[in-house]
């Protein structure tokens, strides 16, 4: 990369004090209120009602997270596990879901095919106020209440079109002569599916299930309507679930903010890369 | 290839099907698992939610349930909360998006800078936009607490306040408050979009500029916005519509409260269903919901010329 216009007495200003102070300003910003709730998180009782606020815990104890993981009434544990289940289910479904149709519309020549697009992209706008009610009636009817089918197959509604939306993408830019020269050595479509552009277009694949996971790990209305039972709400219901029931404990509410975003955010460090190419790509070919 | 075809669901008799339509109905079969899911959550629950808005339907009152046309419309029109939250969605989404993409733009410039440990930097300040909404609502609500909250200790601290104020419980603040979480939760969507942007644009371009004389401030009025143009007009959009329809921070942090201060349309919603446990004026609050996103859906389509161009 070259260095351009260093003689500027503006650029310079600019590139040096006005962007390190805006970078320490954007980052204390983002990062202040996780820092907070971390903090308390690991502060005892008397440290989190002190008057004046203590902002740095004087004992600090993991006290807040055994108890949140434990309780009886708040089991973190078990919401915890329902959380992973579910974001799972939904994450390889999709994936399996949106790669069949995905490659279909990139490939194959079909009446409608626009038009279905149109669809897919709409889809993703919807608002999910919208499918609340009609749902709830139709996994009750379905004796699906306090099940988690109800759960991940209503998180298909907003992972399926976008999944389906940006794997279309992938396929496209894989080109049509290396499948094809598959298939004429005896593979199936299928099978030039499988073993040709699966792997050509995994990390888009990845991008687009890590998106999966993420959204339906945060998803929150579906998972408090279509739940009664507190053993199988998901983080987000049981964090809801927990403010409404009592005055808020803050330090288990923090530890159960923490629990809830670390393995989003671990997962976010890692593979940021591909899910942040996966997510701009369909916007930057506009 | 058909009978090599491990998909192929449609194992029609050879007399009655020609090959070609063979082929096009095994096609059509890669679509079925996604049409199946789409037409049993997106599709039907539609329609059924149109239907559902055709009855008054209020769940203690089972008893008078019973079909009433468009009495739910038209209890709408004359619905004075109706139309305050319309108000309140468009002061909702014009600041947060404004305010995010501001933001969000500044953030971008910043992260496209080259220095040490950018990529640290870089994952920090996208952290906030990959959390669950409701962890957003529960850290905010924590530092807008009057008493234990940071927020007004650190105001008092620097001297700018006095007396404690109870962010959300006051008729003017709240609003306020609740957009700047969201700005917040948001900025990190603009500098993620923006940034990919900025990455795509060639540097001889700026070299180019540079040559002809151009400062650091001309070369970002004529080259990085034009170049940006695009993308900025689909980040907006998809942003907008998603902002309108978002309910969670507002549902967890005030349930549209205090008296409907921060009622949005999409949370009123939720609070008909949920509180008055009137389904039948909910559905037909989250169909005119469904209504005013397509009409944007499809002036935002007209503005970038067509689904082509989005798709690629």
């Amino acid at each position: 990369m070259k260095t351009r216009g260093l003689g500027d007495p503006l650029e310079r200003f600019l590139g040096g004090p006005v962007l390190w102070g805006g970078l320490v300003l954007a980052t204390l910003f983002a990062m202040g209120p996780f820092v907070w709730v971390f903090l308390a998180s690991i502060k005892t009782r008397t440290e989190l009602y002190a008057m004046p606020i203590q902002y740095l815990p004087t004992h600090p104890t993991f006290q807040n997270y055994v108890e949140a993981w434990t309780s009886r009434l708040t089991p973190f544990s078990r919401f915890f596990a329902n959380s992973l289940w579910v974001s799972s289910v939904t994450m390889v479904a999709t994936i399996v879901i949106s790669t069949l149709a995905g490659y279909a519309l990139a490939r194959f020549r079909f009446v409608g095919k626009n038009t279905l697009m149109l669809v897919f992209l709409a889809t993703q706008m919807f608002p999910a106020v919208l499918l609340i009610a009609p749902l709830l009636s139709q996994w009750h009817a379905l004796g699906l209440i306090d099940t988690y089918q109800a759960l991940i197959y209503s998180n298909f509604s907003f992972t399926v079109p976008f999944t389906v939306w940006m794997l279309v993408g992938y396929f496209e830019s894989i080109p049509r002569e290396l499948e094809e020269s598959a298939m004429i050595d005896g593979s199936g479509r299928f099978g030039a599916l499988l073993r040709i552009i699966v792997p050509l277009a995994a990390p888009g694949i990845a991008a687009t299930a890590i998106f999966a996971f993420v959204s339906s790990w945060s998803e929150l209305l579906f998972a408090t309507t279509f739940t009664t039972r507190t053993d199988m709400r998901t983080l987000s219901a049981g964090l809801l679930y927990m403010v409404g029931q009592y005055e808020i404990q803050w330090g288990q509410l923090g530890a159960g903010v923490m629990i809830s975003t670390i393995p989003v955010a671990i997962l976010f460090i890692f593979l940021q890369k591909h899910l942040i190419r996966g997510l701009t790509a369909g916007a930057l070919k506009g | 290839m058909g009978n090599q075809n491990a998909t192929s669901a449609v194992p029609a008799p050879r007399a009655l099907l020609s090959h070609a339509t063979r082929e096009t109905l095994s096609n059509y079969v890669y679509l079925l698992p996604a049409a199946i899911c789409l037409g049993g959550t997106v599709l039907f629950p539609i329609l059924k939610a149109i239907h559902m808005s055709l009855y008054y339907n209020v769940l203690i009152k089972p008893q008078e349930y019973r079909f009433i046309g468009l009495g739910n419309y038209v209890r709408m029109v004359q619905d004075p909360t109706f139309w305050l939250t319309l108000r309140n969605s468009f002061t909702w989404v014009f600041w947060s998006v404004s305010l995010q993409f501001f933001f969000g733009f500044l953030v971008a410039l910043i992260l496209n800078g080259q220095f040490k440990g950018r990529a640290i930097f870089r994952t920090i300040n996208l952290l906030p936009w990959i959390i669950p909404g409701v962890v957003v609502a529960l850290i905010w609500e924590y530092i807008y607490q009057p008493n234990y909250g940071p927020l007004n200790d650190l105001l008092r601290r620097a001297g700018l306040m006095r007396e404690p104020v109870a962010w959300l419980s006051n008729l003017n603040l709240v609003m306020p408050a609740v957009v700047f979480t969201n700005i917040w939760r948001g900025i990190p969507f603009f500098t993620i979009m923006i940034l990919a942007g900025l990455q795509a644009i060639p540097e001889e371009i700026y070299e180019a500029a540079t040559v002809d004389g151009a400062g650091v401030i001309q070369r970002f009025w004529s080259v990085t916005l034009p170049m940006l143009r695009p993308i900025i007009v689909v980040s907006t959009a998809t942003r907008i519509i998603w902002t309108f329809n978002y309910a969670d921070l507002i549902f967890v942090m005030t349930g549209g409260g205090p008296a409907n201060a921060t009622q949005i349309t999409s949370t009123y919603t939720l609070m008909q269903a949920y509180s008055d446990l009137d389904w039948g004026y909910a559905a037909s609050l989250s169909v005119i919901l469904l209504v005013i996103m397509l009409t944007f859906t499809a002036l935002y389509l007209k503005l970038t010329k067509g689904v082509e161009s989005v798709a690629g």
